[in-house]
């Protein structure tokens, strides 16, 4: 008996905070179908359902929405933003873990340092390096700005590869395999987990930064901006009354390809996280 | 520190040896850089070297030398321009900008330095040539030394790239910002179309005097706090609420836990400014919780218990102080708590086994297994991790912005007078100076300050990791 | 981006689908019509000393002038897309020798000015901007001076007001697009009379025995504005930018004091511009001091009752005081930085010729500045542009520094929910303090 209601109290405990949980995300959903544009604030669910909001955000784009082109754009810079900061963190975790070399200790200790500098300050002068070099206003800028500086985050990746046996390296160097095989044989494969830790967070970047790609795409010109700009346009003073609901829609589609990714990978993500964390 | 000393002093000594021992192959390349390889046949390199001089000679001659001249002053010229009507076109003269002379002051300055340290390591290195010839070792050909590249110098080829990335995207525009703290560039000096110069000190005066009419001093004392209580109370809410909750999900009495698990993640699938937008107009003032709480007699009961005010017909969630920073922090649990039960099931799983069984053997309860088992071994394996979720906390820009941009009017008149609220971090309120009123000045001298407290709590934790020898221990 | 001139979101929602329609006949005679003015005002307006060039026509010598294709990038708001497209097909139309490559991004006219001062360089040749960005556009240099006019006389064409508004130390610095940029009291004529609307007493009394509320976004300093100079207090900008206020002045307490009051009551409401949209749908607000872009929503809400007026007058102390506003412009300015000085002025001047205001009327609803524009009967019956052409008389242009709008919106706040206690002298004081806080 006492059993009985432990155990169903413990689930009605879970269901109260899954309820909480999904309730923002709930009205999301909802307010996604729902025929009036702007936000229904005496009732929770619509008052009228529809399918609009969707169709606009894919088959008629107007001068606000542009989302099809939107996302193609973050999808590209996501990608190439991925593949970028993945391969710096690794060659760095790796330099920075497995090899010695003068300075290495010296050098750890001032990435770690610098990636305290808060980003949102040197923001401006960052614009104005790329604008010197003319990748304001392009994709491939903010390839470059979400991944050149992606080395400093080498910490956890680094933690994780510390704790791969050095065994195996002496035994490849007895071989005489060279750092550059170890590096692709023998690390990579076997820091899989932190792989695909590192790859979801550097994808994630540019699929949630409005500030920095706001101040880099600075044209006016919607068909060029992200996602996290177009949807950030909408909610502005005088638009927000007209497009909330397509937000919504907006919202919902981008975190299908997320959650894809989080569904996906989740045991990798709960192993590398965990893995690297064990050293910070 | 002494180490440094005796590192930067054994370096000059071997570039003196090398310059005093050379020979003529090397006393050469203190003029031309490649001539030391060319002496000992390495073609391919000799030729990059002169190479690399001449296009810095290029570079000094027409950029750094013409920047690094306007430095001191940063510019003297102004914008000028001449409309002609007939013509329809304007005449500009030949203006100074402040900001690219200091950028670009900057840039000339790193390129002069990398220049002189690969100036003299390429001495010490065909000095290094010359000894192994006289030795009678063999030197490698190009093709070696390429293949050094992946071996024992493995190390520059990985880091190389990384490291340009950095000193472009970080180190330099932190110089930059950091000079800027000494000088007066705000909306009265803006470049292009008017000068800015240096000023020392005086910014960084401002900041910690109160007069009469600027209370930047008052505002940054009373950011600094909440800031600070923040970045405690964030990080230990979701760490502990991640820890009870993947706990919670993980106990064997629990059906389905991969599927209580998924659905937490659906929060964190969405990103985090869509729903933090979301949820800014989910608990608007006028907004649907506002409605169903006033429905209810939710606001009616909290009126009469005080905690709303009495002129109000709407609970202020995002609106009044002590309210919104209540709802910052929960809403926040609630942006953060799946992420902390994801990394804290992980833990959980790899908890050792025997430690758990031989406690309950012993007779303890669940309870203070957790508290005395399970507690111990995550903060162990997650403590680092928590430092820097604090730090990143410091800087949490997103939450505080997304949630309180334009919705939140602050009800302190003093902090309004330099245009901060209450629930301002530092990094929001430096941001608004920026980007709203453009007193980059003032912005930067309060960016350097939470740098230097983000870089003290970091070294104060990271310095073990690094300096000891645990990185071996594990292994 | 949370200053108050921003807040009050200086753009209107209108419906875009019906511009298509509307502009084809009202921009047919604007090409035709544009031609020949361009050769008619220019000899007048250029100065006299104009002959040493080889033409006198300055705008001939420019069309000789361009070989190559003209780019030019221009910035209008999101909802002024559709409309500024085909204008600017008339505009290529209206020169057939020249090929251009216009490039149109949307910036928002309430926040123009924060994307411009980022980088000015990088900002469009042509924009459209709130006239109260005016002052800190001129000093970051982003305007360039209208010196010489080409396609007609912009000082004369406009309103007073509209030109005043564009005009800084008597340099003019933009050309005016619309006149409808202030505010006004919009009200639903089934529960207010039109006697009742005339004071604000009355209505918080109306309104209270119907069960509405009546909305004002005090914690603005845009809006607040309209009680301390009503009732005679002062608010000026000073040379260098910084302010002149008088607001802490003797008696002033009692306007503080009748803010209160009215916020007190409950009825009156302080909400900001979006909220006020969705209260205005969901029928809880019956009236609300905003600007013409809330027409929509309101008309859409009230239907038949809708009805817009001035601002009414308020009680200080036993004296009714007409309450005062800011008269607000949209603006077009030319960049300075601009590689194309020239086609990019002739181009703004495009934008707000006669034609091109009386499009933006009959697409957008918005008033022109223009004043033959508005003399039409269409523009003279829109209940909106009436109302706010009532208050012109009232109403002050826009002359403030930047540090008035942080301590005025805290002012409004704790005065609106009646957090600022007794002592409101000290209270004015501290907020006088603030927005005249010396720029260094």
């Amino acid at each position: 008996m006492k059993k009985t209601v432990g155990f169903v109290v413990r689930h009605l405990v879970l269901t109260l905070l899954v309820v909480i949980w999904l309730v923002p995300i709930l009205w999301l959903l909802v307010t996604s179908f729902s025929a009036y544009k702007g936000i229904n604030t005496a009732h929770f669910f619509p008052e009228q359902w529809s399918l609009d909001n969707y169709k606009v955000l894919f088959l008629q784009p107007d001068s606000v929405v542009q989302y099809g082109a939107w996302f193609k754009n973050t999808l590209l810079i996501a990608i190439f933003t991925c593949i970028v900061s993945t391969s710096f963190v690794l060659m760095v975790s790796y330099a920075m873990s497995c090899l010695r070399f003068k300075g290495r200790k010296g050098l750890m200790s001032f990435g770690i340092i610098l990636n305290m500098f808060p980003g949102v300050l040197s923001m401006i002068a960052v614009y104005f390096v790329m604008k010197s070099l003319g990748l304001t206003n392009s994709h491939l800028g903010m390839i470059i700005v979400y991944s050149a500086g992606s080395g400093l985050g080498y910490l956890i990746t680094k933690g994780f590869m510390d704790t791969i046996s050095t065994s195996l390296r002496e035994a490849a160097w007895l071989e005489g395999a060279s750092e550059a095989t170890i590096f692709f044989k023998i690390i990579i494969p076997l820091s899989q987990p932190i792989i695909v830790y590192t790859i979801i967070n550097s994808f994630l970047v540019p699929w949630g930064d409005f500030v920095l790609a706001k101040l880099m795409l600075n044209s006016g010109i919607a068909t060029d901006w992200t996602i996290a700009i177009g949807l950030f346009n909408m909610l502005g003073k005088s638009l927000i009354n007209k497009y909330f609901s397509i937000f919504c829609a907006g919202g919902v589609i981008v975190s299908i390809p997320i959650s894809a990714l989080f569904v996906l990978m989740q045991k990798f993500y709960v192993e590398g996280v965990t893995g690297g964390s064990v050293k910070g | 520190m002494k180490n440094k000393k005796k590192f930067s002093g054994n370096y000059f000594k071997e570039f003196g040896t090398a310059v005093a021992k050379g020979d003529i192959g090397v006393k050469l390349s203190l003029l031309v850089m490649g001539a030391g390889y060319i002496a000992r046949k390495q073609i391919i390199n000799g030729l990059i070297m002169i190479a690399l001089e001449a296009v810095f000679i290029i570079t000094c001659v027409f950029y750094a030398a013409p920047n690094l001249a306007k430095f001191g002053t940063l510019g003297t010229v102004q914008f000028e321009q001449v409309f002609d009507p007939l013509t329809m076109t304007s005449k500009v003269n030949d203006y100074d900008n402040s900001f690219l002379i200091l950028l670009n002051s900057i840039i000339s300055l790193f390129i002069i330095v990398a220049f002189i340290l690969i100036y003299i390591g390429n001495i010490k290195a065909v000095y290094r040539l010359q000894v192994q010839k006289e030795a009678g070792k063999h030197i490698n050909t190009f093709r070696e030394d390429i293949r050094a590249m992946f071996n024992e110098k493995f190390h520059i080829t990985l880091l190389s790239l990384p490291c340009i990335g950095i000193i472009l995207m970080n180190i330099i525009p932190i110089l930059v910002l950091i000079a800027v703290a000494f000088t007066n560039y705000d909306q009265q000096h803006m470049p292009p179309s008017a000068l800015f110069t240096w000023v020392g000190w005086k910014n960084f005066k401002q900041l910690f005097t109160n007069s009469t009419t600027l209370t930047f001093g008052y505002s940054f004392g009373k950011i600094l706090i909440w800031t600070l209580e923040w970045a405690v109370l964030s990080t230990l809410t979701t760490f502990i609420g991640g820890i009870l909750m993947a706990q919670f999900i993980n106990n064997k009495k629990t059906k389905l836990p991969k599927m209580w698990r998924t659905l937490f993640m659906v929060a964190i699938a969405v990103p985090q400014f869509v729903t933090l937008l979301l949820v800014r107009n989910f608990f608007a003032d006028s907004g649907i919780v506002n409605t169903i709480c006033s429905n209810i007699g939710l606001t009616d009961f909290l009126k009469s218990i005080g905690l709303v005010g009495a002129n109000l017909t709407y609970i202020p969630f995002l609106t009044n102080p002590t309210w919104a920073k209540v709802m910052i922090v929960i809403i926040n649990i609630w942006v953060g708590v799946p992420y902390q039960m994801l990394i804290a099931t992980g833990v959980l799983m790899n908890i050792p086994v025997d430690q758990l069984e031989s406690a309950r053997i012993d007779g303890a309860n669940s309870f203070q297994i957790f508290w005395k088992i399970t507690m111990p071994y995550v903060l162990f394996i997650t403590g680092p991790s928590l430092i820097t979720d604090f730090v990143r906390n410091i800087n949490n820009f997103n939450v505080i912005y997304l949630l309180t941009q334009d919705v939140y009017v602050t009800s302190d008149q003093l902090l309004a007078n330099s245009n901060a609220k209450e629930v301002d971090l530092l990094v929001t309120w430096l941001f608004r100076l920026t980007n709203e009123y453009y007193n980059y000045k003032i912005a930067s001298v309060i960016g350097i300050i939470v740098f230097i407290i983000c870089a003290g709590f970091t070294l104060i934790t990271f310095t073990q990791t690094i300096k000891g020898s645990r990185e071996e221990d594990f292994r | 981006m949370e200053t108050p001139e921003t807040r009050r979101g200086g753009a209107s929602s209108a419906d875009n689908s019906t511009a298509a329609t509307d502009n084809s006949a009202a921009t047919d005679n604007t090409a035709a019509a544009d031609n020949s003015a361009a050769t008619d005002t220019a000899a007048a307006d250029t100065t006299a000393d104009n002959s040493a060039a080889s033409s006198d026509d300055p705008v001939a010598n420019l069309i000789a002038a361009t070989t190559d294709t003209v780019k030019l990038t221009i910035w209008a708001s999101e909802e002024d897309q559709t409309l500024t497209t085909q204008l600017l097909e008339d505009f290529k139309a209206a020169y057939p020798d020249v090929t251009f490559d216009i490039t149109l991004g949307s910036e928002s006219e309430s926040t123009a000015k924060d994307t411009i001062l980022t980088d000015v360089e990088a900002a469009a040749d042509v924009f459209a901007f709130a006239d109260d960005q005016i002052n800190e556009l001129v000093q970051a240099g982003a305007l360039q001076p209208v010196a010489a006019t080409y396609t007609y006389d912009v000082a004369g064409a406009n309103v007073a007001g509209s030109v005043e508004a564009a005009t800084v130390n008597g340099t003019l610095y933009a050309y005016p697009m619309t006149a409808d940029n202030g505010y006004f009291m919009f009200y639903d004529a089934s529960v207010f009379s039109e006697e009742d609307v005339k004071s604000l007493d009355k209505m918080v009394e109306v309104a209270e025995a119907a069960g509405k509320k009546i909305a004002m976004d005090v914690s603005n300093g845009w809006y607040i504005y309209a009680f301390f100079q009503g009732a005679g207090y002062e608010l000026t900008l000073n040379d260098d930018g910084s302010n002149n206020c008088t607001w802490n002045a003797a008696g002033a307490t009692d306007v503080a004091q009748a803010i209160m009051d009215l916020y007190g009551t409950n009825v009156m409401v302080d909400m900001s511009d979006e909220e006020m949209a969705t209260a205005i749908a969901e029928g809880t607000v019956a009236a609300a001091v905003n600007g013409t872009w809330r027409a929509e929503t309101a008309s859409d809400a009230w239907g038949e009752n809708y009805a817009a007026t001035k601002l009414p007058t308020f009680n200080v102390a036993g004296k009714d005081c007409q309450m005062s506003s800011y008269s607000g412009y949209k603006l077009i300015g030319v960049n300075p930085y601009s590689a194309n000085i020239g086609w990019s002025m002739l181009l703004a001047e495009f934008l707000t010729n006669e034609a091109s205001q009386t499009a933006r009327f009959e697409a957008r609803g918005l008033g022109p500045a223009n004043v033959a524009a508005a003399s039409s009967d269409a523009v003279q019956a829109d209940p909106a542009i009436a109302a706010l052409a009532a208050q012109a008389a009232y109403a002050t242009p826009q002359r403030v520094g930047g540090n008035f709008w942080a301590p005025a919106e805290t002012l409004g706040q704790i005065l609106a929910d009646g957090s600022a206690g007794s002592d409101l002298q000290s209270v004015l004081d501290t907020a006088v303090e603030g927005i005249m806080a010396p720029i260094e």
